[in-house]
């Protein structure tokens, strides 16, 4: 069996093709480190002038306005919550102009808190999320507006309770370990799970190039697919190496951020808890690895039934591709999306809840993710198993 | 009729093959026989134009030869060689296997179940090749090529995997394309059956084409040439060098001692017998010397 | 030749490969109806609403003044304001099923949307608002359907309403669908060279029988597209296939449905043989369908990661795969525009197919074909 996973691991480290992918990842990677990453623009930053502005004005307002009999409602209201308001961007202005970050972030997690309690229930049409959201064509700004805002409350409030140092940095999300964060909820997961493909998909059927060879290896069929299976998850989880190249690039220019950063993690209902950033990241890690194993197993699943490079290719396309087709905001609330293991491929999403928020379902978390799909890898193993063990069976 | 003019092929350095020059005819049957790794291949796949030759040219008919693709294309429609039958598309069946050679070389659809009969190939050819064992793979390209029906047809191991059966069945057919005019180049390790229908024999050593003839003069010749005893001991083998002239006498590395008969009349030849019979040898044979000796012999020292 | 086809035609037909990529298709059309029914795409209500919301946010940048036209706001203001009272024009125009009313608003929102576009403070609200591009493309949409009377559609899952947005979503796949589709194209031949290599015929009558042939398996996805479309025939209608597109082919213009679906099967076309003989050529040289597939997509997604190139080479093939970037004008609103013309796209894909067929010709033989 060792003898065998050398074989095989050897074989799979000097494919063309393997090779390429690592070496198409550090592409990718170095190219988001050097030209990507520099342009991220978070919506929520950390801007003197902004806060000023905001904060004289309203100020001047507050200062000249006379409340009486004939006073418009929206000047009695604007009159009854600015202050409280202002109240905390003036501590956010002082601490910044001190360089105390600590303090900055305790009065920016309740201004924070303070304003999605305004706009979101009280706004009533006039009051409005940072315009970065409103972008045209957006039809969602206000939800994402409301998902940001207490997102970016419950982060500054674990600023406040971490022993981290912070810096401008870590609080616009953009040092190594954040970027990774905040890749998580994007691309990245995806980026791995078609690399997990592209690795696998050939494994098993490479070797009808040389059937005789093989053959008649005193290993059964079904432990050869395990060996292959396992061998193909290495092989993706390497694939981290070649992407942490790029991580490593932006921990030089921006800093690495602190495994103790908190990280927001959705509850439902507008709740959010923090999490560790180790934390969070291993039960990426995990999930992650859920979903390799779930391609893997399907594609073996594939690869002894249709015995195509290209079916293998198309199954696992669909795994990934089927949530495009009935996924809708807020579908979650109408029907249980969350039986369906497709539904978690957004693993960053997954994991910090924002899933659950844009499906309006309390259902995806990462114990149900990590039930379901390993529920479904069982189940595509259990067929593998039951296909390779019949007397008929031939692997290639 | 093809041509090889001064044929060469170096690979690192080393001659594979060295000015080779032979002519085939129309209605012969041509016997390729060396040791693997001796060039062989490399000399069909110079009549091919799969290696291109450092010197030398291939002439086919006279006229034609690889100068340029379209010439490449007209020779191809005439030379044919024999696929490898690792190479035969395993999803689809034998019979569309047929179908594709005889529409790319145009040949008589009516040879395609002409084929298949002659080669006791109903049973399965409709099945899908992936099922096929080792000889009837074997069988399907050596069909394939026979579909194909060019007029110069090389064959690179063509008994390989098949049974004795088979490999007499497939030897009348290569009589049939003969008599039909085709010549036929057949790579093989079976030299008794190869010395059945080959018309002339080739050993290839150093690079070199060598025809049979010019090793043991008279070996097409039917008359009495030799006289091969099997198993001597060393005692009889010295009474025998006394008996006859030495250059006469060789012991071949199988086991087996000829002694060269040749114009012996009838009287001699008695004698001969006497003398084995006195001496208690009873395994013994006056005929030609066999290809399988002379190939033993040639082949001896390397 | 024809002989070469009919080989082709047993060995293609017993491919599990082209089942799977009919099944693809299937599911492509099929998904992308469930993803319009979905998203709701074409609602004109939920749209407006979104419109509104952009220019309200837009808004909120400035102190409520007076916008009149004596007022003292800024006539970027006083822009902004009249697009809001035309959005909601629209609004209830839709909602009291009044489509003239819609149509003059929208002409009228664009000319504002054109004026703003210079005035000072622009930067500001720039994001709130549809760029310049998007803009004209709207100018000559609702132009073409004020002269010409159509009536606004409303549903776009009609027939054709849907064809036009599966051809334009299609523009972006398929350079990528015909890649995966032929990147082994020789390397299953690679794997049966005794058979092929002795084949009375040159290797570039070869490539071109291959292509035939593949190309005929191609015209087959392009026709299961519209059988797959037909069920919308019963549920949804026909639709109109003279209803315009706002495209921008050097000029902004409309196209009819039909004009749209017709240049983009001729694109595809080009495409797909494009990309065919590139397959054969970087099979022979890197042997392996892999790698043949990354260095394809690469090459397509070379000028997404550098624009820049795209107005250093705009004869580069491969600015022009992806056609309905090409048509929806995006290209001019670069850094560095470059305005690429459908028609020279064309041109400079078939000049490279010509190109491709020569080097084929010139470089490469059957008999020298390795196994791998």
């Amino acid at each position: 069996m060792w003898a065998y996973f050398k074989l095989e691991f050897f074989q799979f480290m000097r494919n063309k093709k393997n090779i390429a992918i690592y070496v198409i990842l550090l592409f990718f990677s170095c190219y988001f480190a050097i030209k990507i990453a520099p342009t991220y623009n978070p919506i929520e930053k950390v801007e003197v002038n902004e806060i000023e502005a905001r904060y004289e004005t309203r100020e001047e307002f507050l200062n000249n306005v006379v409340i009486n009999d004939g006073t418009h409602h929206l000047t009695r209201y604007a009159a009854a919550i600015f202050p409280e308001w202002n109240e905390y961007d003036k501590q956010r202005l002082d601490a910044i102009n001190q360089n105390n970050l600590k303090e900055y972030a305790e009065a920016t997690y309740k201004w924070y808190a303070y304003s999605d309690n305004m706009i979101f229930y009280r706004g009533g049409g006039v009051l409005y999320y940072n315009p970065g959201y409103y972008t045209f064509g957006n039809n969602y700004a206000t939800m994402d507006g409301h998902f940001g805002y207490l997102y970016n409350a419950s982060r500054y409030e674990g600023y406040t309770e971490v022993n981290s140092d912070l810096t401008i940095n870590i609080f616009e999300e953009r040092t190594a370990l954040q970027t990774l964060q905040r890749l998580l909820n994007s691309y990245l997961p995806l980026i791995l799970i078609v690399s997990c493909i592209l690795f696998t998909v050939d494994i098993v059927l490479k070797d009808r190039r040389n059937p005789t060879l093989l053959q008649g290896l005193p290993l059964s069929d079904w432990r050869k697919l395990m060996v292959k299976g396992f061998v193909s998850l290495l092989g993706s989880v390497l694939a981290i190496i070649p992407l942490s190249v790029g991580l490593l690039i932006i921990g030089v220019q921006n800093g690495f951020g602190d495994f103790g950063l908190p990280v927001p993690i959705y509850i439902a209902d507008d709740i959010f808890s923090n999490r560790m950033m180790w934390e969070y990241l291993i039960q990426n890690m995990l999930l992650i690895i859920f979903w390799f194993s779930l391609i893997i197993s399907l594609v073996l699943l594939a690869s002894v039934t249709l015995k195509n490079e290209f079916a293998n290719l198309f199954v696992a396309s669909v795994l990934v591709l089927a949530e495009l087709m009935y996924f809708n905001r807020g579908i979650g609330a109408i029907k249980d999306f969350h039986w369906y293991p497709t539904s978690y491929v957004q693993v960053g999403q997954i994991t910090s809840g924002y899933r659950n928020y844009l499906y309006a379902s309390e259902a995806l978390t990462f114990g149900s993710g990590l039930a379901i799909i390993g529920l479904c890898t069982c189940m595509f193993l259990f067929f593998t198993f039951l296909l390779s063990n019949r007397r008929k069976f031939k692997l290639l | 009729m093809i041509e090889l003019q001064r044929i060469g092929v170096q690979f690192t350095g080393r001659d594979i093959l060295k000015e080779v020059t032979v002519t085939f005819m129309p209605g012969e049957i041509i016997g390729l026989v060396a040791p693997n790794g001796t060039g062989k291949s490399t000399l069909m796949n110079v009549i091919m134009n799969y290696i291109n030759p450092s010197s030398g040219k291939v002439i086919l008919n006279q006229e034609l030869q690889y100068t340029t693709k379209k010439n490449e294309v007209k020779i191809r429609q005439l030379v044919s060689m024999m696929p490898d039958q690792s190479d035969l598309y395993n999803q689809i069946s034998g019979k569309e296997h047929l179908k594709i050679y005889s529409s790319m070389w145009h040949s008589n659809p009516k040879l395609i179940d002409q084929t298949i009969k002659e080669l006791g190939m109903e049973s399965y050819i409709h099945k899908n090749t992936g099922t096929y064992s080792l000889g009837m793979r074997q069988r399907l390209c050596f069909a394939m090529q026979i579909v194909s029906d060019t007029q110069v047809m090389l064959m690179d191991e063509v008994m390989n995997g098949l049974d004795p059966t088979h490999v007499e069945l497939i030897s009348q057919i290569l009589v049939k394309k003969k008599s039909e005019g085709k010549t036929v180049i057949v790579a093989s390790h079976l030299l008794e059956n190869l010395e059945k229908y080959a018309d002339r024999i080739f050993f290839m050593k150093n690079g070199e084409l060598i025809h049979v003839n010019d090793i043991s003069p008279g070996f097409e010749e039917r008359e009495i040439t030799t006289l091969r005893i099997k198993e001597l001991t060393d005692h009889l083998k010295e009474k025998i060098s006394n008996e006859f002239p030495e250059t006469n006498v060789k012991s071949l590395r199988n086991g087996s001692t000829l002694i060269d008969v040749r114009g012996y009349d009838s009287k001699k030849l008695g004698n001969v017998v006497e003398f084995l019979k006195v001496n208690e040898i009873t395994e013994f044979s006056f005929g030609k010397v066999t290809l399988n000796d002379l190939y033993s012999m040639y082949y001896q020292e390397g | 030749m024809w002989n070469m086809l009919k080989t082709f035609f047993i060995l293609e037909k017993s491919n599990k490969r082209n089942i799977f990529a009919c099944i693809s298709v299937a599911i492509f059309v099929f998904g992308l109806m469930f993803f319009v029914k979905t998203e709701d795409l074409g609602n004109a209500v939920k749209e407006k609403s979104g419109e509104y919301q952009s220019l309200s946010s837009a808004l909120s940048q400035y102190q409520n003044v007076d916008a009149t036209d004596s007022g003292n706001g800024s006539n970027l203001y006083k822009n902004l304001v009249l697009q809001q009272l035309l959005v909601s024009k629209q609004r209830m125009a839709i909602k009291m099923d009044r489509p003239e009313l819609f149509m003059d608003a929208a002409i009228e929102l664009t000319d504002l949307r054109t004026k703003s576009f210079g005035m000072e403070g622009f930067d500001n609200v720039e994001s709130y608002l549809p760029s310049k591009i998007e803009n004209q493309l709207d100018r000559v949409f609702y132009d073409y359907m004020n002269q010409t009377g159509i009536p606004l559609s409303i549903d776009s899952l009609t027939f054709f309403q849907f064809l036009s947005y599966l051809f334009v979503v299609l523009g972006s796949v398929w350079f990528v669908f015909i890649s995966i589709y032929t990147c082994g194209i020789m390397i299953e031949d690679f794997q049966h060279t005794s058979l092929i290599k002795g084949y009375p015929i040159t290797f570039d009558k070869y490539v071109i029988a291959k292509s035939i042939a593949t190309m005929l398996i191609v015209g087959v996805f392009i026709v299961e597209i519209f059988i797959f479309s037909l069920p919308l025939l019963y549920f949804k209608g026909v639709g109109n296939p003279s209803y315009p597109i706002p495209v921008f082919d050097g000029v902004f213009t409309v196209y009819p449905i039909y004009k749209y679906i017709g240049v983009a099967i001729l694109y595809m076309i080009f495409i797909s043989i494009f990309t065919i003989l590139l397959s054969v050529i970087l099979n022979v040289l890197l042997k392996n369908m892999y790698l043949t597939l990354f260095v394809e997509l690469l090459l397509f997604i070379v000028p997404m990661l550098f624009p820049n190139m795209m107005n250093l080479i705009p004869y580069n093939p491969f600015n022009y795969m992806n056609y309905s970037h090409l048509l929806n004008g995006q290209t001019p609103d670069l850094a560095n525009p470059v305005v690429l013309n459908a028609t020279h796209g064309l041109i400079y894909i078939g000049m490279s197919i010509v190109l491709m067929v020569v080097a084929v010709k010139i470089f490469l033989t059957t008999g020298k074909l390795k196994r791998v």
